[in-house]
This record gives C-alpha cells, structure tokens and sequence, in this order.
C-alpha cells in the first residue's frame, strides 16, 4: 500500500501555523463543553523584548498567569491532513492509493509556556488532589471566570 | 488589536506570529475544534522539506508492517511521539484552508464570521511524528521474487498460471517499503532481470547452463574470456534456444562490459565465475577441503585460477580432527537487517572469531544507517578475549536481539514479585533457557508466569 503526500500549497508557500504549547491541560466545564467553539481559552499578551532577543509572551487563562517566549523549531513541523485519493489523480495510481496525507500548513515557531500559571488574585479555589494511580500530584485550579475555563496541571 | 498592519490578514495565526511588543490578542477555540484525527504533524528535516513539497515523498507499507516515509533516495521509519503538554494547533486565518471550507458551511455559520478574525485553536495535538533514517526493508523483496524465479522452459510448463507470483515494477512498490533507489539497487543486488514487464529472479540452474554455454562456445570458437562479443555470443545461444535477454543478463551477471569500438565487448569476471564453479562443486553438503579444492581447479575454466580468498563471505571451514572441511554459508542468503543476521549467524555457530565473522557484517551487506560494524559489535555480540595474544570471540547476546527484533519479553505474574521482573531484565541466554530458569525461581513460590513474546507497535499505522 501506498499512500503519497502531497502538497498543493506550490512552491513552499505552505500556509503558516502556529502552535501554543503549555503545560497541563485546559478544560472547559462540563456544562458547555457541549458549546466550546468560540469559546476564549485566554489573552496571550506580547511584552517588551526580555534581555536576549527573544519575545516574551504573557498568556492568561482565567485568573491565571503564564509566562513564556517564542521558539524556533529545530525542525519544522508539517501539518498534514488524511484524505481520500481523488479519483482525478490519473489511471496511472492503481486504485490501492485510497488515502492520501495533504500538506495543508506548516510551523516553524512555536510560543512556549514552560512555567506552571501564577495566580492573578487569591480568590482561587484550589483543589489538590493526590492521584494515587499514578503517585502524580494534580492540581486542578477551578476558574469560576465567566469563560469558564479549568486549569488543570500534572506535577512532573 | 489583531492583523497589525498589514490590512490583508484576518487574524489567526498571523496575529499571533506578529504580535508587537505592548498588544494583547484574545486566543479562541475554532468554530470548527474538534479532535480531527485526521490532521497529523509530522516533524521533517528542513532538508526534506523540497522533496515533501514537491510530491516526491510516499509511505509505504502493509497493514500488518509500520509505515515508512520514503524519498526517492532514503526510507525514514515514522515514530509516534506523544506529550503531556497541551499544545494548540492554530491555523491561519485567512484564507481558510480549503480543506476546511466545505465542512465550514455545514455548520452553524453564524459562528465562523466572528471566528476566523481572532487566532483560533482548531485542534489540541497529542502527537506528533518523527523520521528515523533507517536501512529499507529488502528481504521481503528477495522472498517475493523467489516464489517463482525464472527458468528456460517455464512457458511451456506454467503458462496456465501466468500472472501468479509475477511483479512489476509498480507492484514492488506498493509491496515493498524501500525508496525507489533503494529497490533498484536491491534488484541489482539480487541479480534480478526484468523480463517481459515483470522483475525475476533467474534460476540458479538456468544461470549455470547459460554460463557453461558460453564458455563452450568460447572453447569452440576460440573467443577470449575477457572480450567475448555481445552480437556473437548471444546470436549463437539464441539458436541453441537461449533468449536473448536471459543471455544478456547472464552476461551482465558474471562479467563487466569494456570498451566497445563498434560492438559491445564483455569480460567475464574471474572471481564471479570461480565462485559460481565452487558453489556447485560443493553442492548442498560439507566436503573436505583437499577434495573440493581438486574438484574446484579442475571445473573452473582453463585461464582463470580458483583462490580460496574469492570465498570469503560464501564458506564456513570446520575443522574435524586433522582435516579441514568446507561448506558453502552464504552471505547473500542471511538476512540483511542485523538483529535477524546476527540470529541467523549464532545460530548458525554459537562462538566466532573475528576472521570468519567478518564476511558475514560488512556494512555494504548490512545496512544500519549511522552504525559502523563495530557498534553493529558492540551492539549485537559479547565480546570474549582471555588474554591479549588470543584472538577475541565474538558469543551471542541473546535478549538483546529479542528486544532488537521488536520482540518484547512481557512477564505476566500473577502476584508475582518485582523482584523477579528486576532478574529477568538484561539477561542474556536462550528464551527456552530463560523460561526454565523463571520457573524454577517461581517454584518456591507456586506462583504461575507466563513469558510472553510480544510485539511492540511503536510505529505508526494508517
């Protein structure tokens, strides 16, 4: 079997895409879960340059502060998309080649939150939970903001 | 706040990759966030990128085999990698990827205007892909095209079945997980023809017959072994009944084309011819030396002179009492992925010395991308030398190419301790051993253990 990528993008001018990467995950309440699009995850605010040349950024979920800077990938990441093999193809690709992989975008930087979130205002509540499956502690810091966003963090 | 300055721009990811010192923007989840299993990163060289640009690149593989990624030169293993961090696929705003644009209208389209103007998270990525340069996996290839080599009088023998076990070139392809230029060179490697649209292997016999014809001829005609010409020899076989083509590849087989003023000159190729001579006059069985050296110098053609080094990689010498004895153990019939040919080398002798191993893991056989014969050493053999004047042995490390061969050893215990897990690990010897072994630790204990042989499936599979 075979499945070919193909990009259609021409010439490398894949659109760009980017990722924000952060530790832990963030969870809408369960209650509008059910309506996530559209939804605000938070206010990602681009402060002054830090001493290096790096951009700093500010992400802020909820009540939550996390602090981090832009990074190059040392290798690009494709974003690829499976779909079927369009018939138009040609007769030349037997009929094996159903799927294909479409390069749709491409990242080469990322905004980075290495750090766990700083609390904004000590209204908080949170919860600590000891996981005992795993003997990871978890935080789960309850937002009761009006996007209604969880953070939740696993303690390495 | 979002689309500074340039006025084109929409939002999404441009926004974010624009940002300005002292701005702010509001990040969202898409109209369309979703889990959209079918998006994937792969994570390429930047070296690789022209050739994944410009259509060149295909995964290849079976349902059942873990997909490679191949260029036309080099064949990559995919790898899964997995985090724990959250990370946020944005897309670019404007224009929506096309892809995206048809299941855009089914949904609610109240949404998407308001949507695409902000950075918008489409997805939250799991994954992503690796590529690992690896050796293409060519002994499928050799088992493929020995189910039915070709032979002088198959047409009249199997022409009911015709098509069966025959394969293109487009059909090795899809088959095989190799670039295309790994596959050439695997068919040149197998001394394999195309014949009337289909790679084949000839049959050995098939091979020796036309080469005993040839140099016949040679004696009959007075033609000389290092410039026999193309039109006359493969004229005179082909109205003794040898097809064109066969002869040819015979000749492309055991000799080197050379200067050709007018006409195509071949030389045929000493070493190539003597060992074909030795290789039949050992047969199947083990011969003492003495005999298969007289048997040998006497078949091998007048001019051309038999020497024991034309066999390296091709024999195994066993000495039984006073007497030597030989045996043919071909390299080109081990397997060429190392944990399987060191498997098939132990098995073969349990303890080597560095002058008989040799042959048998030179890096032109064994293809290990960024591994030298002495990590394939390192890797795959204990090394043995009780003192500095004795040449060292080379001994099996016996877990180890379990593991390499992606055969995993499980212990399911019921009940049972850690520490048995702890005495089993990195331990070398026979599997069998190592289940009698476990069960006696067991014993005492009356637990039951079953060692498992488990695949590991860390590749990825479409």
């Amino acid at each position: 079997m075979q499945i070919q990528v193909k990009c259609n993008c021409g010439d490398g001018k894949c659109p760009e895409w980017v990722i924000i990467e952060l530790q832990g995950v963030v969870e809408s309440q369960l209650a509008i879960s059910d309506q996530i699009s559209g939804l605000e995850i938070g206010h990602l605010c681009c402060s002054s340059l830090s001493s290096s040349s790096q951009l700093s950024y500010i992400f802020t979920v909820g009540y939550h502060e996390l602090s981090g800077t832009k990074v190059q990938l040392k290798k690009p990441l494709l974003v690829l998309k499976k779909k079927a093999a369009v018939d138009a193809a040609g007769p030349e690709f037997p009929a094996s080649s159903a799927t294909e992989l479409e390069v749709i975008g491409i990242i080469r930087q990322k905004i980075l939150f290495k750090t766990r979130p700083k609390a904004l205002i000590s209204l908080n509540t949170i919860y600590i939970l000891f996981c005992r499956a795993t003997g990871k502690e978890t935080f789960i810091i309850r937002q009761p903001s009006k996007d209604q966003m969880l953070l939740s963090i696993n303690s390495r | 706040m979002e689309g500074e300055t340039n006025g084109g721009w929409g939002g999404g990811a441009e926004s974010v990759l624009n940002l300005v010192p002292g701005s702010s923007i509001s990040i969202r989840y898409h109209s369309l966030f979703g889990a959209h299993d079918d998006f994937l990163l792969l994570e390429a060289d930047e070296a690789l990128l022209p050739d994944i640009l410009h259509n060149k690149v295909t995964i290849r593989g079976q349902t059942d085999e873990e997909a490679v990624l191949c260029t036309p030169l080099a064949t990559y293993a995919m790898k899964f990698v997995g985090t724990s961090n959250s990370v946020f696929l944005i897309p670019p705003g404007e224009p929506i990827p096309p892809c995206m644009k048809d299941t855009c209208n089914d949904s609610k389209s109240n949404t998407s205007a308001v949507h695409e103007v902000v950075p918008s998270v489409i997805k939250v990525a799991s994954s992503n892909m690796e590529l690992v340069l690896v050796a293409p996996r060519l002994d499928k290839l050799k088992s493929l095209l020995n189910e039915r080599p070709y032979k002088l009088d198959e047409d009249v023998e199997t022409d009911f079945q015709h098509n069966r076990s025959l394969y293109r070139w487009q059909d090795l392809l899809e088959q095989i997980q190799a670039s295309e230029q790994e596959l050439r060179d695997g068919l040149k490697a197998l001394s394999a023809a195309e014949i009337d649209g289909f790679w084949r292997i000839i049959d050995e016999k098939t091979m020796d017959e036309i080469l005993n014809m040839v140099l016949n001829n040679s004696i009959l005609h007075g033609w000389p072994l290092n410039a026999l010409k193309e039109d006359e020899v493969v004229s005179i076989l082909e109205a003794d009944g040898y097809p064109r083509n066969i002869t040819l590849h015979c000749l492309e087989t055991f000799g080197n084309m050379v200067e050709s003023s007018g006409c195509s000159l071949w030389s045929l190729d000493e070493k190539k011819v003597c060992l074909r001579f030795a290789l039949q006059a050992l047969g199947g069985g083990k011969m003492k030396l003495e005999i298969f050296l007289q048997k040998w110098r006497h078949c091998v053609p007048s001019g051309m002179h038999a020497d024991l080094k034309m066999l390296e990689g091709e024999v195994l010498y066993e000495k039984l009492g006073f007497e030597t004895w030989i045996r043919a153990f071909r390299v080109s019939a081990l397997p060429t992925t190392p944990a399987e040919r060191f498997a098939a080398l132990f098995r073969e002798r349990p303890r080597w010395n560095w002058k008989d191993l040799e042959p048998y893991i030179r890096s032109q056989d064994l293809h290990v991308p960024g591994l030298s014969s002495e990590g394939l050493l390192i890797k795959y053999t204990r090394r043995s030398q009780p003192s500095a004047d004795v040449e060292p042995i080379f001994s099996a490390r016996c877990l180890e190419w379990k593991e390499e061969m992606r055969l995993r050893i499980k212990i399911e215990e019921v009940g049972a301790n850690v520490l048995l897990r702890q005495r089993v690990r990195g331990r070398s010897g026979d599997i069998d051993i190592l289940m009698k072994q476990i069960n006696r630790w067991m014993g005492n204990t009356q637990r039951y253990v079953q060692v498992r042989l488990g695949k590991s499936s860390k590749g990825a599979v479409f």
